[in-house]
């Protein structure tokens, strides 16, 4: 697995190929993957965005390029001048001739942590505008281990729907048979690069068959990194706690309210028995104006799902992690039994 | 002549008085000697000008002639009423006219302030019963009578009777020489006066027997006017007539005279307007003129109880020389039980009227009805009453402290007596009296006791000899001789064993083989504190760890709790003299948990700011105090809490410093540790408390010498017997536990430390040092092995790494995370899932119970170690206090109850702390005491 999963640049590079229409693949431009991590990387401790240009073209998305935006703050104004600058940056790029159609942007993440309501929010809005769009999520931490951390998403349809309509009812997602598992989707990436540019990179690449990310691959030391998912699970398994409480209070109130309706019901209909005896009409068997019917609002699931997802995220980092550990390990051992 | 029988051999101030009583007696008897006569009314002019004086002094001399006369006139006109109704044969009138004279006759006696009764109504009184007599002699009469007007002649006749008793002697008189009625009412009066004054003095001298005669006049006079009340007087009045009656004619005092006496006496007893005092000196002289042994024993018994009367309320006590008096009584009473064997007292069976005419020469067995042994626990609360009262630091309690021996003797010969006579049952119930005088005694107070007692006993006998010889010449002199003499039969002087030992081993064996349960507790408690005193930890903790004391002390009554209590302390103690910290702290960590040891121990009082008392129970608790000389210090007792929890808490703080879960041992050192550390500076110490809290954190930086130096700077330590050895013990103990904490601190900063830098930091032995290093690695309190070569410690770290931390952290969360879905699937079905959470549940148990084993283990280990002698007291001189040690100063007693119920020590386990909650509900001292019983329950697992 450590050898067939993380793919060099070339590689990547190499082998491209076409996809039916619906959105199947994100080809993307070796530039503006170097552009992407050269950006995340000098900003390692704090995260950034940045704008994903490129072209849609049947079922693979084309990125071609990409420019970042400065780092928000948290000023209206700066908002204004961020929108500013983003329209500035397309006018300018369309003078030069590069593709200018926006296709989604990317973010750079710590420790995968990027499952939020803040994504999904951002991805209703550029929805409206952009019928496809993804975004790219780079980990510069993963990065480290010698891993080309690219991660291309996006929301899928079914959840976008409940979404709109706010209605994450477990009703509702029983009826659209909508799992955590459903939120995102993720997209293979397929990084590009002209002809020209692979013959370039051909002619450069050196004599030694080992190359950094090689040397990356084969650290040893994994506690930090594991340690650190370690915490932002804990942290996650809060939140779910959290979650998972109200969701008891709820289920408590619900419960409490049909045992005070039942009650109330049977009293109406002990009324309502007296009434015909009495020849007159029943009252109604339901009270809207009575607080006791008053339907008590579920809490929404998106947070215990986004939450799911992120834990399920988490722990498949550390699995791979740890896999990929032990394999070094076992190495190690051979080598020294050697 | 009766009169000349009496005065043989008197002094002359007797003489005098039985001349008047001749005087009066046989009115007009011309063949008094001249020189009698003229003593008599100098005597008489004497008295006269003494009562004016008196009334001078009150300054109301004018106002009572005019108010006498009044109730004179007013009485003249009742008696004519009178012979009008005779006149017409008006029983009815003549009664209401009968009850309006007597309470005329009051009221005169009131104002005229003399005790005589005025001649009018005597003549009245003479008149009444003449017509009585017609009237019950006119038979037909009589039943012509209507029958309101019978049956009030009826009552008349009883009426008249027992009023005319008191005035018989009077109404004798004006039967004889009715021609004094013709003379002036004032003579009449004054002469009366003379003889009633006169007339007091014999059964005045009989009531005091220690005191001088001449001044007795006086003060008996001073009295009398100062209770002044009518009724007094007329009591005594009467007194006076009966001992009249008896001195008259000695010979004839029979047997019934004196029951018949006895009888209204004590059905008079406990009425409004008895005198007590008065009724206990009339039982007195009663008991000089009883017939037979049976009867004066009888009599004996009733002065007694009657003496235990004359202290009304359940707060105050006895006053001490009526208690004297009463064991006087009491050894009389053993005396005539010895020289009678047929007597036997009982209080089962209601006994014969006449039981008692029986002669000292009847062979078959006496029943009298009364009860020793109710006597002698009434005697000894008394005693126990009064040194609550009496202030500790006054001479006076001192005074009281050595009648101690006096109590004693008849505890030993009741005790005798009993088990003589077979009652082995009341016997061990005298035995545990005196062992509770016992008990608390270490030898060097009991020697002091032991020799007072052989010292007083000397005295006492010149003393008793003096006094019988008075005794002997005022009975002579005065009242009549006592028919029954007994010979002084019972040993007036307690035998005391050489060691107090011997003496509690007797007493305490005698109680477990005939006592009842409740006896035989106390009994082992009181054997407990003695051995605990006597520096026998072993065996004391074995026979509280054997007598399943604790098991069901919460269910006794409140004074043998607070000897329970009591028992701990000092067991507490001598574990501490012993060098058993852990021990000590085991006893007496739970008296110090609510921070109410004083009421614990029943030494004082506490304040408690949130539950105030009601003023019941405030009484209810200063009746179970401790008299002064019984008090455990309680300087010491904290000192030794203190310190025993300090060597044990220091460590176990240090090894858990990043610990939370790790137990405190002491919550309440922890509590005082806190609070010390939170004053920004940190005076001098002062008090105990500061002085432990100082060693305290000197021992926790591994400083042993600076902390015992703070520790011995205390001066209770001058409390203990062997003080040097206690302290040396202290010391040691404190180098170890600095050893300890120095490693426990500090071990990370180390690779390796060796032995000898050790023995020079803490001044200890290199075997010791080796054997505590040794000993905490096998315990794995110290992540280490030894480097013999060397002789080096070489530490391995062990700590945790930080991702096992999280891992750790992770497996709560989900614990937290898969309870929640369970509850939220058993929402969902509507059933639980039994199974899970009670498994958890009794994981937890274990680890308690695993921990409570310990006390256990400590004990067994403690055994092995030598114990050194130890002792504190000689602090309750009985010749003399050595001045007030210091009591424990309520300054730093401050109230912690707030925190106090937070539940049974979690050290000692779980076990115990059901039972714990369940009697918290019982009150303030049972919740103390069942708590206590918590750690050695745990320590019997």
């Amino acid at each position: 697995m450590a050898n067939t999963m993380p793919r060099s640049f070339l590689q990547a590079a190499a082998t491209s190929e076409e996809v039916a229409p619906p959105l199947r693949v994100v080809q993307i431009e070796g530039l503006a993957v170097l552009k992407i991590i050269k950006h995340c990387n000098e900003f390692l401790p704090s995260l950034v965005t940045g704008q994903l240009l490129g072209l849609d073209v049947g079922s693979v998305l084309e990125v071609t390029n990409c420019f970042p935006f400065p780092i928000r703050e948290e000023d209206e104004e700066i908002e204004a001048d961020g929108a500013n600058y983003q329209l500035e940056m397309m006018r300018c790029l369309r003078e030069v001739n590069v593709d200018n159609n926006t296709v989604g942007w990317y973010q750079s993440t710590l420790m995968g942590s990027f499952q939020t309501v803040e994504l999904i929010e951002t991805f209703m809005n550029y929805q409206e505008n952009i019928r496809r769009c993804v975004c790219i999520v780079y980990d510069p931490s993963r990065s480290a281990q010698g891993v080309l951390a690219l991660k291309a998403l996006k929301l899928t349809d079914s959840f976008m729907d409940l979404y709109r309509n706010n209605n994450f009812t477990g009703e509702k997602l029983r009826e659209k048979n909508l799992s955590w598992v459903d939120i995102f989707e993720e997209i293979p990436i397929k990084v590009s690069n002209s002809a020209l540019a692979s013959a370039f990179m051909t002619e450069l690449e050196p004599e030694l068959p080992v190359k950094q990310c090689d040397y990356d691959r084969l650290k040893l030391s994994t506690a930090p990194y594991m340690e650190r998912n370690l915490e932002f699970l804990i942290d996650c398994m809060e939140d779910l706690s959290a979650e998972q409480n109200k969701f008891q209070y709820y289920y408590r109130n619900l419960s409490r309210q049909q045992a005070q309706q039942q009650t109330w019901l049977q009293k109406r209909r002990v009324e309502n028995m007296a009434r015909k005896a009495a020849g007159e009409e029943p009252l109604p068997e339901e009270d809207p104006a009575n607080p006791i019917f008053k339907p008590i609002l579920e809490p929404s699931r998106v947070d215990s799902y986004l939450i799911t997802n992120q834990i399920s995220n988490y722990c498949n980092q550390i699995n791979g992690v740890a896999t990929q550990s032990f394999n070094r390990l076992y190495l190690m051992k051979a080598l020294h039994e050697d | 002549m009766a009169s000349r029988f009496w005065t043989q051999g008197g002094d002359s101030d007797t003489e005098e008085e039985e001349q008047e009583n001749s005087e009066y007696e046989d009115g007009s008897d011309a063949e008094q000697p001249a020189g009698d006569n003229a003593g008599a009314t100098a005597r008489s002019r004497y008295l006269r000008d003494q009562a004016s004086d008196s009334d001078d002094s009150d300054g109301q001399h004018r106002v009572i002639k005019s108010a006498r006369d009044k109730r004179f006139d007013e009485m003249a006109s009742t008696v004519d009423q009178m012979k009008n109704a005779m006149k017409i044969n008006d029983w009815v009138s003549l009664q209401e006219s009968f009850e309006k004279i007597n309470k005329q006759l009051e009221k005169v006696v009131r104002v005229t302030e003399s005790v005589k009764v005025p001649n009018l109504y005597i003549k009245a009184l003479v008149m009444l019963e003449d017509f009585l007599a017609q009237a019950l002699a006119n038979k037909d009469a009589k039943k012509k009578m209507s029958s309101s007007n019978a049956k009030a002649l009826n009552s008349m006749k009883q009426k008249l009777k027992k009023n005319n008793k008191q005035y018989e002697e009077l109404i004798a008189k004006y039967r004889e020489k009715p021609e004094s009625e013709d003379e002036g009412a004032e003579d009449e009066d004054e002469d009366e006066d003379e003889e009633s004054e006169a007339e007091e003095d014999p059964s005045k001298i009989v009531m005091s027997d220690e005191e001088n005669d001449d001044e007795d006049d006086e003060d008996e006079d001073d009295r009398d006017e100062e209770g002044g009340g009518a009724w007094q007087r007329k009591t005594s009045k009467k007194d006076k007539l009966m001992d009249k009656q008896f001195m008259k004619d000695p010979s004839e005092i029979t047997w019934d005279i004196v029951n018949k006496k006895l009888k209204e006496i004590v059905a008079a007893r406990g009425k409004k307007g008895t005198g007590r005092v008065e009724q206990v000196e009339q039982l007195t002289f009663l008991t000089r003129v009883a017939k037979t042994p049976a009867q004066k024993l009888e009599i004996l018994f009733s002065a007694i109880s009657s003496q235990f009367d004359i202290n009304p309320s359940l707060l105050g006590h006895m006053p001490i020389n009526v208690w004297k008096k009463c064991v006087g009584n009491m050894l009389l009473v053993l005396d005539i039980l010895e020289q009678y064997p047929n007597i036997v007292v009982d209080d089962m069976v209601e006994p014969e009227e006449n039981e008692t005419q029986k002669g000292a020469d009847y062979n078959g067995t006496v029943r009298v009805w009364g009860n020793l042994v109710a006597f002698l626990e009434r005697l000894d609360s008394e005693f126990f009453k009064s040194l609550q009262c009496i202030d500790p630091y006054t001479r006076e309690y001192v005074e009281r402290l050595r009648d101690e021996p006096l109590f004693f003797v008849i505890a030993q010969n009741v005790q005798d007596y009993l088990e003589r006579i077979g009652d082995f049952k009341a016997a061990s119930k005298v035995a545990l009296r005196r062992l509770e005088l016992v008990y608390y005694k270490p030898q060097e107070v009991y020697d002091a006791m032991r020799n007072l007692a052989e010292q007083t006993g000397t005295e006492e006998g010149l003393e008793d000899g003096d006094e019988s010889e008075e005794k002997q010449s005022i009975e002579e002199n005065r009242g009549p001789p006592v028919f029954i003499s007994i010979p002084e039969l019972v040993p007036r002087k307690p035998t005391f064993p050489e060691s107090s030992r011997t003496l509690v081993d007797a007493l305490v064996s005698h109680i477990y083989s005939y006592g009842d349960e409740r006896t035989k507790a106390r009994a082992m408690l009181c054997d407990i504190y003695h051995h605990a005193i006597f520096d026998e930890f072993s065996i004391a903790r074995d026979l509280l760890l054997m007598s399943h004391l604790q098991d069901g002390i919460q269910l006794m009554d409140i004074s043998s709790q607070i000897l329970f209590n009591r028992v701990m302390a000092q067991l507490g103690l001598c574990a501490f003299r012993a060098g058993l910290i852990q021990e000590a702290h085991g006893c007496l960590f739970e008296l110090y948990q609510g921070g109410r040891v004083k009421e614990l121990l029943a030494q004082g009082f506490s304040q408690n700011r949130y539950h105030e008392k009601t003023p019941e129970q405030e009484k209810a608790e200063r009746r179970r105090q401790m008299p002064y000389h019984m008090h455990i210090n309680l300087e010491l007792l904290e000192a030794t809490h203190l310190i025993s929890a300090m060597l044990l808490e220091v460590p176990n703080m240090a090894a858990a410093a990043y610990d939370p879960k790790r137990k405190p041992i002491s919550k309440t050192f922890r509590r005082l540790l806190e609070v010390n550390e939170r004053h920004t500076f940190v005076g001098p110490p002062e008090n105990v408390r500061d002085h432990v809290m100082a060693a305290t954190r000197a021992l926790s930086k591994g400083d042993c010498h600076k902390a015992f130096g703070v520790i011995s700077s205390l001066d209770i330590w001058k409390l203990l017997r062997n003080r040097e050895s206690v302290l040396e013990m202290v010391k040691s103990k404190i180098k170890e536990e600095a050893l300890r904490t120095y490693l426990f601190a500090y071990s990370s900063c180390y690779d390796t430390l060796s032995l000898e830098q050790l023995t020079s930091m803490f001044d200890l032995s290199k075997a010791h040092v080796h054997s505590i290093v040794s000993k905490m690695m096998v315990m794995e309190e110290l992540q280490a092995s030894w480097d013999q070569p060397t002789k080096c410690i070489v530490f391995h770290n062990l700590e945790q790494t930080r991702l096992q931390s999280l891992l750790f952290q992770m497996a709560d969360k989900l614990i937290i995370l898969a309870e929640n879905n369970e509850r939220a699937f058993e929402a969902r079905t509507g059933g639980g899932i039994e199974g899970l959470p009670p498994k958890r549940r009794e994981g937890m148990d274990y680890a308690t119970s695993g921990a409570s084993n310990r006390w256990q283990d400590n004990y067994v280990s403690g055994a092995s170690q030598g114990r050194q002698g130890g002792g504190y007291g000689g602090r309750l001189g009985y010749g003399g206090r050595t001045g007030g040690s210091a009591q424990a100063g309520g300054g730093f007693q401050r109230d912690h109850s707030g925190h106090g119920s937070r539940g049974a020590g979690g050290y000692y386990g779980g076990t115990g702390r059901t039972s714990y909650h369940a009697s918290a509900l019982r009150g303030a001292q049972v919740e103390g005491s069942a708590g206590m019983v918590n750690l050695s329950r745990a320590g019997r697992i």
